[in-house]
């Protein structure tokens, strides 16, 4: 696609598990094979259930933590092309400005001992834009729909809400191209909620902005992304448009997700349980304990005899562990199954 | 079952009093579920801890009459309280971890509530099955322990035997072969009336291996399983009434599936009352028969539940219901009620 900003070929996260002796027995896979193309100006989401590599792909795309294999490429302009991984650390400090990041929990990402108008300028002042800063932050806190004066406050003086302002007003001091948000509003009541996906939806339009937006909230999703991957298992299992996605899924831990959801306006339609609890991301080297995942579990043979004559629909967990290729459904549409 | 009348909570900080509840009604009837919902501040989980007496310090009822199955438990004594507390109202946390003890087995803290609500029935069961009530196997503590006594005793052992000095490992010898005989001795205790009960309790909410999983510690669980127990634990004093304080804010949608078809399912098997308290409208939606929804520690809104989302009456309900994203780019409402937390 010529339109493509940034595209994620491959990448790949193994975090080594360790014996008392200091050998390797086996592998998390927090990542494992993930080929993503993001559009510009668009919002691409990423759900998951926790552990399945979410945050892992987010701290990876942003080099946070160092990939095992794969490429990431940002196109700053159509013909110049970028391989965020083969980049030295002081190189990278300039692609930095490119990508802005909004994490989960506001509190955690300010410092409680810095006032708004560092928090805020502090990016400026890394990359060197000093000129006219104190201008500059106002109007970074204008557009996130705070004011002058809330500039010598510090951050436990604000609700949850403005704390998560703060730090999209500090995301975008740099004029990033791509905003990654990372669970942006899962910490906010609903109405809070509402105010912060408003007022990310208007920074969109106003800046051009790319959004990857990671959620577990599956309402939040459709209501934010252009397009969507589901992950599982440090996998993308399904990958479509947005709307595509939630009228035609395809793969099963995607009809289970989608039906898990509570949702009020349509609380009898049918259902898929998922039986089972979420599986250990771990992977043996030893194969004979790596066969195991398959096999069906204590667990899942209890639920199974407890739902069963119930009209319930459900799919077991270990069944979901068998990795089938990425197969194109329709066009736009991907999913991994049989 | 459990009526709460005007009921009026105060806190007092160092800024004054802040009116935590100001007036709530509720009814909850005979086996059914109720939903609570409201943001965060609104009062919901204090209302569930005034009528049980659990607020800390600082918080006081002024006002209000809380009666249970017709008796009026507002000015009860503690020991009553105690009574009704795991008795006859069994309460699930939000966050499952923090509810259970790190430090003692799954085992040991089911058993805590049987012995205090489930005594006659504990003995009862160990006269008809003529076994031990409480405790079968005396001295055994966790395994960690146990192998970490044993390595020191080798150790220690092998450490005096190496520097030639034999009669100082002989007490190390003495311990580890008290430890073999203890084994030995103990191979043929029965399992206690207690721990057939604990088991039972562990299997009603479909855990698989209850043996194995009484014996461990709340950290060797997944999170579902965590729910799980603490279910197992509030329903094992045989209570009529479930107090549900978020069951499922920390858990996956998934998980969250399971578990409230699990509260569905024990309701319906046991015919108790659930209060279900949240603040997701999709659960409420999903589980209960009637909704209040809180505002400012007021209920603004009663009805049931086709009611409120086909017609909502109140502002702040019309706003809620208007804030959650529906799919579609329409844009969202957002309700104009300043801060959720201001009281």
């Amino acid at each position: 696609m010529s339109n493509t900003i940034l595209s994620v070929k491959q990448l790949r996260k193994h975090f080594p598990v360790k014996n008392i002796w200091g050998n390797d027995i086996a592998l998390v896979k927090a990542l494992d094979g993930v080929d993503l193309e993001i559009e510009r100006g668009k919002t691409f989401g990423i759900v998951g259930e926790s552990g399945c590599g979410k945050t892992t792909l987010m701290r990876t795309l942003l080099r946070l933590v160092e990939p095992t294999s794969g490429s990431v490429v940002l196109s700053k302009l159509s013909k110049d092309q970028v391989n965020l991984n083969d980049l030295s650390n002081m190189e990278l400090r300039n692609f930095r400005r490119e990508i802005g990041v909004v994490f989960q929990d506001p509190m955690g990402a300010l410092n409680p001992r810095m006032l708004i108008k560092d928090i805020v300028s502090e990016p400026l002042v890394i990359h060197g834009k000093t000129d006219n800063m104190r201008n500059r932050v106002i109007e970074l806190l204008n557009n996130v729909g705070l004011g002058e004066e809330h500039l010598y406050r510090y951050p436990h003086e604000f609700s949850g809400g403005q704390r998560q302002r703060i730090v999209i007003a500090r995301a975008l001091a740099l004029d990033p191209k791509i905003l990654v948000l990372d669970e942006p509003t899962s910490a906010l009541d609903v109405s809070v909620q509402a105010q912060i996906l408003n007022l990310l939806n208007d920074l969109q339009k106003k800046y051009d902005l790319t959004y990857i937006f990671i959620s577990h909230d599956l309402s939040v999703i459709e209501y934010m992304c252009d397009r969507l991957a589901v992950m599982y298992l440090g996998k993308v299992v399904e990958e479509a448009d947005t709307e595509e996605l939630f009228a035609n899924p395809q793969h099963p831990y995607t009809k289970a997700l989608l039906s898990a959801t509570p949702q009020f306006f349509a609380p009898d339609k049918e259902k898929t349980m998922i039986l089972g609890d979420v599986p250990s991301p771990i992977t043996y080297l030893d194969e004979s304990k790596a066969e195991l995942a398959t096999q069906i579990t204590d667990q899942e043979r209890l639920e199974i005899k407890a739902i069963e004559g119930k009209g319930i629909d459900y799919i077991v967990r270990s069944s979901l562990n068998k990795v089938f290729p990425l197969r194109e459904i329709s066009e736009n549409h991907f999913a991994r199954v049989e | 079952m459990l009526e709460i009348e005007n009921l009026k909570t105060n806190f007092n900080t160092y800024d004054g009093v802040i009116k935590a509840l100001d007036g709530v009604n509720l009814k909850i009837n005979d086996g059914e579920i109720f939903g609570l919902v409201g943001e965060t501040g609104s009062g919901k989980s204090v209302t569930c801890y005034s009528a049980l007496k659990l607020l800390p310090k600082t918080g006081e009822v002024v006002g209000g009459k809380v009666t249970l199955n017709g008796e009026d438990i507002t000015n009860a004594s503690e020991a009553r309280l105690q009574q009704i507390r795991g008795g006859e109202i069994g309460i699930i946390f939000q966050d499952p971890l923090s509810a259970l003890n790190p430090v003692m087995t799954i085992n040991e803290q089911i058993g805590e509530i049987l012995i205090l609500h489930q005594d006659f029935e504990i003995k009862k069961l160990a006269s008809e099955k003529e076994i031990p009530v409480y405790k079968s196997e005396k001295w055994k503590s966790s395994p960690g322990v146990e192998f970490t006594i044993m390595a020191f005793c080798i150790s220690f052992m092998s450490l005096f035997s190496m520097l030639g000095q034999f009669s100082f490992a002989l007490p190390f010898l003495f311990v580890v072969s008290l430890m073999f005989l203890r084994d030995y001795l103990q191979t043929n205790v029965p399992t206690s009336a207690l721990d057939l009960m604990v088991i039972d309790a562990l299997s009603r909410v479909k855990l698989p291996n209850p043996k194995q999983i009484a014996s461990s510690y709340p950290h060797e669980l997944s999170g579902g399983m965590q729910q799980r127990v603490m279910i197992a634990m509030a329903l094992a004093g045989k209570a009529k009434m479930l107090i549900a304080d978020e069951p499922t804010t920390a858990l996956d949608v998934t998980i969250q599936a399971q578990i409230l078809q699990l509260i569905k399912d024990i309701q319906k098997e046991e015919k108790m009352s659930v209060l279900l308290i949240t603040h997701d409208l999709g659960v409420v939606a999903e589980t209960c028969e009637k909704v209040a929804v809180m505002y400012k520690g007021k209920i603004v809104e009663e009805a049931s539940v086709d009611q409120i989302f086909t017609n909502p009456r109140h502002e702040y309900t019309k706003a809620l219901l208007n804030a959650i994203p529906k799919g579609g780019k329409e844009r969202l409402k957002v309700p104009d009620i300043g801060e959720p937390g201001a009281i």
